[in-house]
């Protein structure tokens, strides 16, 4: 177990500034337009008319076809390196690009064909690029998993549904991705590992445990050596453009030596073990970019560099190797990479996933598997490193436990005091407690890291589709209302027929529990719905589009010759967030108290006002949302009904699997699902009006917040999280005038212990100041770097949509009055 | 029972910038100065009062119907004469435009409201500051909550403008840990003319605390001064007070630049508007800091202030076996 110790720059000493190196990689990110990246799906139709590709489709088995096309795309892309960096392999053909993934989701951008530049975050596209792309997408058309699965005569419906993104959003379709994969196996062991141990079973026919291969385990194992082939020759490919860019001439000694330094560490790794901390973070970043170039991007996370990378950092400086200033330089580098990358989602998408967030995370701080603290130096020396650049990627998330040391609490929220909105916050105990009632062992469940936003994963050991879909809570309640229909359907789409389950007519229900039970019925309907449509994703993912890179990434594929996709992960789970948890909550609490206990209006009478959108009923709707307590003021019995409501949606997930075997659990966090399922819903019963944004993950319902923060970290620490697998994200906003300083910052810090130690599970926090906002909104070239915590992501300011804009604007500063 | 029971206007958390640590702020109604930078006019009566927030009326005009008296004669409008104070407008309001200002709260309802923030106010090394209006108005109140919160281990703290009754006001002294002490305007006669009152009393009252404070029996005196622009920004004014300070052993002090965000609330409460007051830039609050400096006094800015820990202070420890 390490000593917690100080770290290069002790806490109390602010951070440094970067290095000119970082501060130009930095500059030239931030004035690079955005781009789609049209290699992979060119590299990806040359393999599939090439006479390989052709006769593999008919000849071989899925795997091996899909792993084919992956080494054919990871060996024949074109490396590019870029001045300045020290950890090298470009994400796409630009520098700032989103890929076009012709399996996934990404035909949604030809939507905005004819308006790229002048989109929110426009994409910077040449005449003959977008001819182009208009071709690969209608080429390709049917090739979307998404097609595959749903574009049948007898799923129409179901299409439709997704389509329209009312009830729920269903993310899988784009892809799975959302990985912690085994990276420290990576560094330690390199992919020879994987490698040999393939080529073992198949030279055995037989797995560890002696029984014999089948059919889909030989072709398993074999789609594992052709994938390393691929990474190994990419690898290779970017030592070779290294090589040939230091003999170029006028470059100067120094780049000279860096290029070599590069070229002689991707000849190594990622398939040898790493002997350096550059060798780690160059092989780390070569399997990313596998990762990338497999699934699509969203979510690849790179877990607990700060225990992965320790051994190897603290050889290099004892062994004077490296400094401490040289590590965090290498680190930021590191880091910027992840910038490269970007989601490509049209406008109408950009609604529900506002600020193209990618997340790829680094965990930071915790215990081992016996509950030891294992915070370290270099869990500050990336705190450092990030302080360094502030830019959109990568994730940062700390993991706080009663054994935290106060140096990193401390430094963490003085990085959070910097206006990036990062680290966000996690409690071990809360989240641990959750995943081991999830079925993993206690020890794994203490190896806990984050996927993208909030997610949660044993580190290399689990297969989480963790953000399989996103789901409307609220709408339930306006469908338990109305018998299952919404208040105001587009009858002439919709036809007659119901939108939920048929559950029983308002005139008939005579207690609250009446409406209660409909609530869960129609929450139990629209999951089934949900798991149907996901049932049917999987098989198109396990038949046509497994994911070999993923998979030796993940304990147990290797072991029971499975890909992921086929269920072969050790822990495997399917995990879908509710939106507008506090709306529901409130909601239910509003309609028992004026309709049940008060007796003010009949339940038919209360729905007719809600059918009209409280029109002539002001008054009712103001005193709703201004006298009723509500969740997020510490009142138990407000909280109680939010409990209510998260348990309703939790109790319909855990009664389904999916069709790997794994468990399906509920996560709460909407993205920015939020607002665009809010457009859709009815007026509500705590007073929401129709179309109004719904509440944001454990956040309170909009007005509700009468307290202050410490009213609402006590109200979401109240919850019973044990069944939450998936986590939660809690937004606080705080005005950076109010909690700067020494002083903000031990506050700061009370408040998360505080919320931690009352059971709390997540926290994220804003500090900015509003009219810096404002300006931002109306001249948005004067803060370009503003980053924003949206959902669970940051997002630069400007990128997002101007409704988006005005919630974060809106939302409540905690200052002083 | 000595002094009257006082009401409460206002309960506020995590407050950082009203003595050390995280706080909760308890506002008692009343107080005997007229300063008109005042940002808390609804503190300055003693009695209960309606206040109309215009920002929050849906111009439903229920407090119309609904007032018995017939005093609320338009939406916004009510005439104070034939107000029998019955709140039933506040009541019925559905906005929370018309709102009550002032509660009647008994000591242990206050503990009831705070006590969910003990755990934070404790591990913060914060606590609870009364405020106001003027705290001691009601010396025997404040002295039965102080005690009540230490006896659960929970720092007291009190802002104060300085006009009291010393001796009425030891019991609450014992109890605390710190004073943050308002001085104003130094000159007797500006501060007559302009806060509606001598300062005679407030001097003397700063004085005995700060003599308190040296011979350990008395809670840790904190002077603050609100620049107020063309009021209390004078060099005149800075180095008379630096002066004063420095003749009581008194060498910190914080200084607090007026901000107008409480100035909407005299429309609340139908009062006339205040002085048109401008605020100061950066570069003139850090210049009368340096006046501070040169006059030996150090100047914090509010938040920053290194107050010194509970258990330094041995009053608060006498204090805490005092009987409440």
């Amino acid at each position: 177990m390490a000593t917690p110790q100080r770290t290069a720059t002790a806490p109390d000493e602010g951070f440094s500034p970067p290095t000119e190196r970082i501060a130009a990689i930095r500059a030239e990110l931030l004035s690079t337009p955005y781009s789609i990246c049209l290699e992979r799906p060119r590299l990806l139709e040359q393999f599939w008319k090439s006479h390989q590709g052709r006769l593999s489709s008919r000849t071989e088995h899925p795997l091996v076809h899909r792993a084919m096309a992956l080494q054919y795309l990871f060996s024949r892309r074109r490396p590019r390196i870029y001045e300045n960096e020290l950890i090298i392999g470009n994400m796409t053909s630009k520098r700032i690009a989103a890929n076009y993934y012709i399996e996934g989701g990404s035909i949604n951008i030809l939507e905005d064909l004819a308006r790229m530049g002048k989109r929110t975050v426009p994409l910077r596209l040449s005449v003959p690029e977008t001819f182009e792309l208009l071709g690969i997408g209608l080429r390709n058309t049917f090739r979307s998993v998404g097609a595959k699965a749903l574009l049948r005569p007898s799923r129409i419906s179901s299409f439709l549904d997704f389509f329209r993104a009312k009830r729920h959003f269903i993310t899988e379709e784009a892809g799975v991705a959302h990985q912690v994969g085994n990276y420290r196996m990576v560094v330690r062991e390199g992919l020879r590992h994987p490698y040999e141990e393939a080529g073992k079973r198949l030279q055995e026919g037989r797995l560890a445990d002696g029984s014999t291969l089948d059919a889909n385990q030989i072709a398993f194992y074999r789609s594992v050596r052709l994938t390393i082939d691929g990474i190994r020759k990419m690898a290779e490919n970017l030592a070779a453009e290294a090589e040939r860019m230091a003999a170029s001439p006028g470059v100067s000694g120094q780049r000279r030596a860096e290029l070599l330094a590069s070229a002689q560490a991707c000849r190594r790794v990622p398939f040898e073990p790493a002997r350096t901390y550059h060798e780690g973070l160059q092989a780390v970043w070569i399997v990313h970019m596998a990762m990338n170039l497999e699934d699509f991007e969203q979510g690849l996370s790179f877990g607990r560099m700060d225990q992965i990378l320790l051994d190897l950092y603290r050889r290099d400086v004892e062994q004077a190797r490296l400094t401490p200033g040289q590590a965090t330089e290498m680190t930021a580098s590191f880091c910027l990479k992840a910038c490269e990358t970007m989601p490509l989602y049209s406008q109408r998408v950009d609604r529900f996933f506002s600020g193209i967030g990618v997340a790829q995370a680094f965990t930071l701080g915790g215990t081992d598997g016996e509950g030891n603290d294992v915070t370290n130096e270099l869990s500050g020396l990336i705190l450092d490193a990030y302080a360094q650049i502030l830019t959109r990627e990568p994730a940062v998330h700390v993991r706080i436990h009663p054994g935290t040391p106060e140096w990193f609490l401390h430094k963490s929220v003085e990085l959070l005091q910097l206006g990036t909105s990062r680290p966000s916050m996690f409690g071990d105990t809360a989240v641990v407690r959750a995943l081991e009632e999830a079925g993993m062992t206690r020890e794994h469940a203490r190896d806990y890291a984050v996927i993208g936003c909030v997610e949660m994963a044993s580190q290399g050991r689990t297969y989480n589709s963790s953000d399989a879909a996103l789901f409307n809570l609220p709408l339930c309640l306006e469908l338990a209302l109305n018998g299952g229909a919404r208040f105001h359907g587009k009858a002439r789409i919709e036809g007659k027929r119901r939108f939920g389950a048929a559950t029983m007519p308002v005139d008939a229900m005579k207690t609250f529990d009446d409406v209660l039970e409909a609530f869960r019925a129609q929450v139990r309907n629209g999951v089934d719905d949900l798991v149907k449509v996901i049932g049917w994703l999987e098989e198109v993912y396990r038949t046509t589009r497994p994911t070999p890179v993923n998979s030796i990434l993940t304990e147990g594929c290797l072991e029971s010759g499975r890909d992921v996709t086929w269920g072969g992960g050790l822990y495997d789970y399917t995990s879908i967030q509710a939106a507008g948890l506090a709306d529901a909550g409130d909601s239910l609490y509003a309609l028992k108290k004026v309709v049940f206990d008060e007796r003010r209006f009949s339940l038919p009478e209360f729905v007719g006002i809600l059918k009209d959108n409280f029109r002539g009923r002001e008054a009712l709707r103001v005193e709703l949302v201004t006298k009723l307590p509500r969740y997020g003021n510490g009142d138990p019995e407000a909280d109680r009904m939010t409990q209510l409501a998260a348990d309703a949606f939790a109790d319909a997930l855990l009664a389904h699997r999916n069709t790997r075997g794994g468990r399906y659990v509920p996560g709460f966090y909407s993205m920015t699902c939020h607002i665009g399922f809010g457009r859709v819903t009815g007026a509500l019963p705590n007073g929401r009006a129709a179309g109004h944004r719904l509440s944001n993950g454990l956040a309170p319902s909009d007005g509700s917040e009468h307290l202050g923060p410490t009213a609402v970290l006590r109200s979401a620490a109240s919850l019973d999280s044990r069944k939450w697998m998936n986590c939660c994200a809690l937004n606080l906003k705080f005005d950076s005038r109010v909690i700067g300083g020494r002083t903000g910052r031990n506050a700061l810090a009370s408040l998360f212990r505080d919320y931690f130690s009352r059971g709390g599970m997540q926290v994220q926090v804003n500090v900015l100041d509003p009219e810096t906002l404002k300006e931002a909104k109306r001249d948005p070239a004067s803060h370009p770097g503003i980053v924003v915590r949206v959902a669970g992501y940051c997002a630069y300011f400007n990128d997002l949509q101007p409704d988006v804009q005005d919630e974060i604007i809106e939302r409540t500063a905690h200052g002083i009055a | 029972m000595g002094s009257p029971d006082p009401l409460v206007f206002s309960l506020q958390h995590f407050c950082l910038h009203d003595g050390p640590g995280i706080r909760s702020l308890v506002f008692f109604k009343g107080c005997p100065l007229r300063c008109p930078w005042c940002q808390n006019v609804e503190s300055w009566k003693v009695s209960p009062e309606v206040a109309f927030k215009p920002g929050l009326c849906i111009s439903c005009g229920t407090c119309v119907e609904a007032c018995p008296e017939h005093a609320v004669t338009a939406v916004g409008r009510r005439d104070a004469s034939r107000c029998r104070l019955c709140f039933t407008c506040v009541e019925r309001c559905p906005s929370g435009a018309m709102t009550l200002i002032g509660k009647q709260l008994s000591p242990e309802e206050v503990m009831e409201t705070l006590r969910p923030e003990f755990p934070l106010l404790k591990d913060s090394g914060g606590g609870v500051t009364f405020t106001g209006g003027e705290p001691t108005l009601f010396p025997d109140f404040a002295a039965r909550l102080a005690g009540l919160l230490r006896a659960e281990g929970i720092d007291v703290a009190m802002e104060t403008c300085g006009l009291f009754d010393h001796e009425s006001l030891q019991p609450l002294l014992n109890k605390l840990h710190l004073v943050l002490f308002d001085i104003k305007i130094h000159d007797p006669g500006r501060h007559r003319n302009i806060c509606g009152a001598d300062n005679d009393a407030i001097k003397r009252n700063l004085k005995s605390l700060a003599e308190a404070m040296h011979r350990h029996e008395g809670p840790v005196v904190w002077p603050r001064l609100p620049l107020v622009p063309a009021m209390t920004d004078g060099q005149d004014n800075i180095r008379g007070w630096a002066g004063f300070l420095r003749g009581l052993g008194l060498s910190r002090l914080t200084v607090v630049p007026y901000h107008p965000m409480g100035s909407g609330k005299r429309r609340w409460l139908g009062l006339p508007d205040g002085p048109a007051l401008r605020t100061h830039t950066d570069t003139e609050i850090e210049h009368i800091e340096e006046l501070f400096t040169e006059e030996g006094i150090r100047a914090y800015k509010p938040g920053e202030e290194d107050f010194p820990p509970h258990e330094r202070c041995p009053a608060t420890h006498r204090g805490a076996n005092d009987e409440p």
